[in-house]
């Protein structure tokens, strides 16, 4: 067995570039797949650790004024029977400049089940409540408080603004940049005096909220495990992309090792190796490249996955509010897991070459033509499959037509893999039919004759790769338009939305105040003003039906004047725009795409909201895009949010003359109410922070992409170096009978080139489909968005030229060697022959 | 939102965390420093001692106040109360507080900051039904203190008013500023169906008596001990709500003031209390510590401690000595997985007395975050079987 093994490898040493090429394929695919797998890992932990007790999540008191809460305040609640509890948040930055959430809480009053399961007298408790206090926070943070792990209990770290945190006591089950403490070791780190953020209750603790204040229900809100799972499904899609791209090399290496060796093979059956033991062989031999090939994948996997942490974690931080750690944690289920797929996907790829040694017929000899012949049927087999496949592509289609919008995110998914995968079974028999019709075409030109021929000679080890670059551009053009089509369409939408040069963000009861000033000021021509709340959805009547649900929502009000009514992005409206703008300031309400979406909402639905005095039913008018919100939102007029909901003011917009200057304006609103720095900031300013989410959002798609794209050309690479060998030996009884050899270089090239632009131009419609499935169905289930079907000529343009110049570099290799070649060497092979 | 929200959560995740790590330690605690760690070491702060006499009127209405300079403290009242239709029913309202450290480590009272924890139960028992509920809060005992919107919780002597939240024992509306009768005392806990709690007023029939040696009231042979007075003369009247029901009540009542650093020695390990109403008119005080006594019992926790105060109709008192006690359990109950002794002899040679007292009702345990047993009990002459009256038993440390 060992003897039959060695042998096996042999091949290996005479041919170390079928070796490389075998192990960069497991190793690429392996590493982009373990690398996505990581993030998700390290990203549902996070969750984890935030979802733990989801269940025993807390009711909220906020003043109805938006006015600071105070400890008098809650000392009156609790003495008249509220059981709440002050929670005091804010934010400290630590000397890398990292900031961190710190959380004060009381930990006598907070509600959790069995909370002091403690005396009095236990040390731990003491030790919170008592100078100098503890710190609890979560391992992640350690690095940004400049601390390692070993040193970090008990350590007390000193802030940027020269403060020191309470020592640190370890707590993993924490997410990741929090830190917790007593609230009066956090009113003293954050100065507030005698201020609390908010007051919570246990859910369902108080029966109705006491005048004055506002009772915000723990109700149906969606963990971020829920929120993100689209977006973690999306990343999965592309790592899963990635792995069958990687493991069509691995196949198309596997199978030229073969060939190669089927004569090693037939000698080792003559010399009385049975069959079964030359199969264990060569499985050992696949067990063997998949652990090597598998290992080093998944630790260039961990390595690419901290490079893209950052990214993915800013992403779900920014669209989700979704805390993720900036270091990987990774279970061990991870390393077995990526180890498993690794050599699951060899044994896949490698259970062809299995077969055939196993049905290896010791008489027959190598041919060309009769591996032809094999890969007929095996052109039929792939047109049945593509078929079969297009097929359920279809199936899902027409499905996903009769769902509600939203649904379906993992049917959108399967409409797009079914279309890449016919797509791909389809090429090589198109290729074929084509060589075929183009052979017959140009029977009058025997050269060109001769290089159709040998193109259809060369399909069979050609297709795979051929297959994989198809997948790799369609893919790249799919996502590529996508991730346009959103630029275009967001940059648009911010510029619709913010209308205003300045924006103020004030305390909630300076409002009054500000207005009544800038009321004055001749440069302000409109102010405005807006507010936020949240409540509870309901009811909602269509005139199919009437349902009632529990659903927390987001208030949004908005001052519809002038200057913001043209602007203002609507994607449908019952009437038109200016009579639905006026029922708006009579009381109507717009709801966003995302809210539309998930409750199947149109214009003129009514719904029925949870209000301060009484429910409010109102009729929605227009349903307005609201890109990278994750939640269902309501838009009124401010006036009318003000008067229906009791909701307080949230910022201020100011719309100013021409000429007026923005510079001393910002500076008398400063000076006049004692605004801190980042109170006012101008258009230009959002622009750039929500530019900047965006950009980073999509940081991880396109990297994934170009990597993709990267091991496509990689594999056609790969098998047309392999094969350059044999070329020569194809080529040189044409220069025997007097071809110029430049011009045998030039037919090498035109066939390898018109092959990938042949697929570059399949790809091309192929990658709108995609696109459209991005668009159309994926986005709208993930997001809750839909954006216009954007297409970009000059990147098809582009991707078209990656193709054929993929193609002509990997041909030009093979063509220069057989330039250089000497004609001795030339005429050695026609001997060979 | 939903960025808020978390944090909200995550808020739920310290406290069990908080209460895992405490767990561990705490055994140990009550192994090595008595019962709830209340005989841990109390250097640095004031101790207890004979010299420290309690006299009326002068010390009062100060000393209902809180001591915070003292590690322990609290307001302890139990009531046998019927209601209307007779059925016996028996409620108990405890303030406790405790020094977080020695005057010496007090922080500066900055918002928040905290001295003193409090702890308040409140329990009502009628039949089988037993109904709990604690409450935590802190204060800071420098901090300014003008109405007690000033503080979580606090007691202040004039007017009288102790309070954690909305649980509140305090002068009544009529009484004079420095009296400590009639007193109004609510507490409610719940919602609906399972709201329990009581609106009682508390009207004194009796002199405040002090315990010991005049309110010195030593604990252990070493001579470690407490200040302890009490007044066990209320006369109650008022509504107690149960499942959600409200009915009138009448009866009986006793209100417990001890304050000290070290009650227990190391070695005690929990207590067995009787505060009992006599139908002659007599109250009886009784106690014995397990442990801590003098050297004749052969074990490494020393004999029990005993002692008591004698109290009669007109409020004159007489301490009792240890060996005038005899105090033996006749049968246990099994409550809460421990063996608890609800039935006891108890003779007093110096008044001969010998009583049998036993709880109707074996489920009287307080889950709280410091457990313990504390229900009403009969008690009946021991030669006769006549009945001779009711009262509180309280026993800690099973």
């Amino acid at each position: 067995m060992t003897t039959v093994l060695t042998t096996l490898l042999s091949h290996y040493r005479r041919h170390p570039g079928q070796l490389v090429m075998l192990l960069l394929g497991l190793w690429v695919a392996s590493a982009l797949w373990s690398g996505i797998q990581a993030i998700n890992a390290t990203a549902r932990d996070s969750y984890a650790r935030a979802d733990a007790l989801f269940a025993t999540e807390l009711d909220q008191l906020e003043r109805r004024d938006g006015a600071t809460l105070s400890r008098d305040e809650y000392h009156a609640l609790r003495q008249a029977g509220l059981p709440v509890s002050p929670l005091l948040e804010g934010n400290v930055v630590t000397q890398d400049g990292t900031r961190l959430t710190l959380i004060g809480i009381d930990p006598l009053t907070l509600p959790s089940e069995n909370a002091l399961g403690q005396a009095g007298t236990s040390s731990s408790l003491t030790a919170f409540l008592t100078p100098p206090w503890q710190t609890r926070v979560a391992p992640d943070a350690l690095t940004a408080l400049g601390l390692e792990r070993g040193n970090a209990p008990g350590a007390t770290p000193t802030l940027a603004e020269g403060g020191k945190l309470p020592p640190l006591t370890l707590s993993p089950a924490l997410p990741p940049n929090t830190l917790i403490m007593d609230i009066a070791a956090a009113a003293r780190l954050l100065a507030s005096g005698e201020a609390i953020t908010r007051l919570v209750a246990a859910p369902g603790a108080l029966t109705t909220a006491p005048p004055d204040y506002t009772l915000t229900r723990a109700t149906s809100l969606a963990s971020p495990g829920q929120l993100t799972e689209s977006f973690h499904l999306n990343l999965t899609a592309l790592g899963l992309l990635a792995l069958v791209v990687g493991l069509f090399i691995v196949q198309a290496a596997l199978g030229l090792a073969l060939e190669q060796r089927l004569g090693m093979l037939r000698t080792l059956r003559v010399l009385g190796v049975s069959g079964r033991t030359l199969v264990a062989a060569l499985s050992l031999e696949l067990l063997l490249l998949g652990v090597i090939g598998g290992l080093t994948g998944i630790a260039s996997g961990v390595w690419l996955a901290r490079w893209l942490l950052p990214d993915v974690a800013a992403t779900l931080g920014s669209l989700y509010g979704a805390d993720v750690g900036q270091t990987l944690s990774l279970p061990w289920q991870y390393w077995m897991g990526g180890l498993a797929v690794s050599l699951g996907g060899l044994l896949l790829a490698g259970s062809g070459v299995l077969w055939r040694a196993a049905r290896l017929n010791v008489l027959s000899l190598g041919q060309m033509q009769a591996w032809r012949s094999g890969f007929r049927r095996q052109l039929t087999l792939m047109s049945i499959a593509g078929g079969l496949a297009a097929a359920i592509g279809l199936g899902l289609t027409l499905w996903l037509a009769q769902q509600p919008p939203g649904d379906g995110l993992l049917a959108g998914f399967g409409v797009v893999a079914a279309l890449l995968l016919a797509s791909a079974l389809w090429l090589p028999p198109l290729m074929a039919l084509t060589l075929k019709g183009l052979t017959h075409l140009a029977r009058r030109r025997p050269l060109t004759q001769w290089a159709l021929a040998d193109m259809q000679l060369q399909l069979p080890r050609l297709s795979l790769a051929m297959m994989a670059l198809l997948v790799a551009l369609a893919t790249n053009l799919g996502v590529g338009s996508m991730v346009g089509g959103f630029r275009v369409t967001f940059l648009d939408w911010l510029d619709q939305r913010l209308v205003a040069p300045l924006y103020i963000n004030a305390p909630a009861d300076q409002y009054d105040a500000i207005d009544t000033w800038l009321a004055d000021r001749p440069e302000v021509s409109e102010r405005l003003l807006t507010r936020r709340s949240e409540t509870t959805l309901l009811a909602i009547d269509t005139p199919d039906e009437s349902r009632s649900l529990s659903l927390a929502i987001d208030l949004y009000g908005i001052t519809p004047g002038e200057s913001l009514t043209p602007h203002w992005p609507l994607l449908n409206t019952l009437d038109d725009r200016p009579s639905a703008w006026a029922a708006f300031d009579n009381g109507a309400v717009f709801v966003n795409e995302q809210l539309a979406t998930a409750e199947n909402l149109s214009p003129g639905d009514r719904l029925t909201l949870r209000a301060p005095n009484g429910n409010e039913t109102l009729t929605i008018t227009a349903v307005y895009p609201d890109y990278g919100n994750p939640s269902g939102q309501v838009l009124m007029a401010s006036h009318q949010l003000a008067a229906r909901f009791e909701a307080p003011p949230s910022s201020m917009g100011l719309v100013l003359h021409e000429n007026a200057n923005v510079e001393a304006l910002r500076n008398a609103l400063t000076t006049r109410f004692g605004l801190s720095n980042d109170a006012i900031s101008d258009q230009r300013e959002i622009k750039r922070i929500a530019t900047e989410i965006f950009e980073r959002t999509f940081t991880i798609t396109r990297a994934l992409n170009v990597l993709t794209l990267a091991v496509a050309s990689l594999a056609l690479l790969a098998s047309l170096l392999a094969q350059a060998r044999s070329r020569r030996q194809q080529l040189a009884p044409l220069w025997a009978l007097g071809v110029p050899r430049a011009q045998l270089a030039r037919l090498n090239l035109a066939q390898l080139g018109g092959a990938a632009l042949a697929t570059g131009l399949l790809a091309i419609p192929l990658g709108i489909a995609i696109t459209w499935g991005l668009v159309a169905v994926i986005n709208v289930a993930a997001f809750g968005w839909r954006l216009p079907l954007h297409l970009f000529p000059g990147e098809m343009a582009v991707t078209l030229a990656t193709a054929v110049g993929v193609a002509l570099l990997a041909a030009a290799l093979p063509a220069l060697r057989f330039w250089r070649a000497s004609p001795r060497a030339l005429l050695a092979e026609e001997t060979h022959q | 939102m939903t960025a808020r929200l978390i944090r909200l959560v995550i808020m739920s995740l310290i406290l069990p965390l908080a209460a895992l790590s405490g767990c561990g330690s705490d055994e140990r605690a009550e192994q090595s420093a008595g019962f709830a760690g209340l005989g841990q070491d109390a250097e640095g702060f004031q101790q207890a001692a004979p010299n420290q006499a309690l006299t009326f009127p002068d010390d009062f209405p100060h000393e209902h106040a809180a001591h915070p300079d003292y590690r322990i403290e609290w307001w302890y009242l139990t009531a046998n109360l019927e209601d209307v239709s007779g059925e016996p029913l028996g409620l108990q309202w405890t303030l406790f507080r405790q020094a977080l450290m020695p005057p010496s480590e007090r922080p500066e009272p900055t918002p928040w900051a905290a001295d003193q924890l409090w702890m308040a139960h409140m329990a009502i028992s009628q039949g089988e039904q037993h109904q709990v509920a604690e409450r935590f809060g802190r204060s800071h005992s420098q901090a300014e203190l003008s109405q007690s919107h000033d503080a979580q919780a606090g007691v202040v002597a004039s007017p009288f008013h102790a309070w954690l939240d909305d649980w509140q024992l305090q002068a009544s509306a009529d009484a004079d500023d420095d009296a400590f009768s009639p007193l109004t005392l609510t507490a409610y806990s719940g919602e609906g169906a399972s709201r329990f709690g009581y609106t009682l007023e508390l009207t004194a029939e009796g002199p405040l008596v002090f315990h010991g040696e005049e309110g010195f009231s030593q604990k252990a042979a070493n001579g470690q001990g407490s200040m302890y007075y009490s007044q066990p003369f209320w006369q109650i009247e008022g509504d107690v709500t149960l499942n959600g029901e409200t009915k009138a009540v009448s009866g009986r009542g006793w209100l417990d003031r001890e304050w000290s650093s070290q009650l227990l020695d190391a070695r005690q390990s929990g207590w067995d209390w009787f505060s009992l109403h006599l139908d002659d008119g007599h109250k009886l005080m009784a106690f014995q510590l397990r442990g801590g006594g003098d050297d004749s019992a052969d074990t490494e926790q020393g004999a029990a401690y005993r002692s008591g105060t004698w109290i009669t109709p007109q409020g004159d008192a007489s301490p009792l000595a240890t060996d005038d006690i005899t105090l033996t359990p006749l049968a246990t109950s099994t409550v809460a997985g421990r063996d608890v002794p609800t039935r006891w002899r108890l003779e007093i040679a110096s008044v001969a007395i010998d009583l049998n007292i036993e709880a109707p009702h074996a489920n009287r345990w307080m889950d709280t975050s410091v457990p313990y047993w504390e229900g009403e009990v009969r008690v009946n002459d021991r030669a006769s079987g006549e009945p001779m009256g009711e009262g509180y038993l309280e026993m800690t440390g099973y």
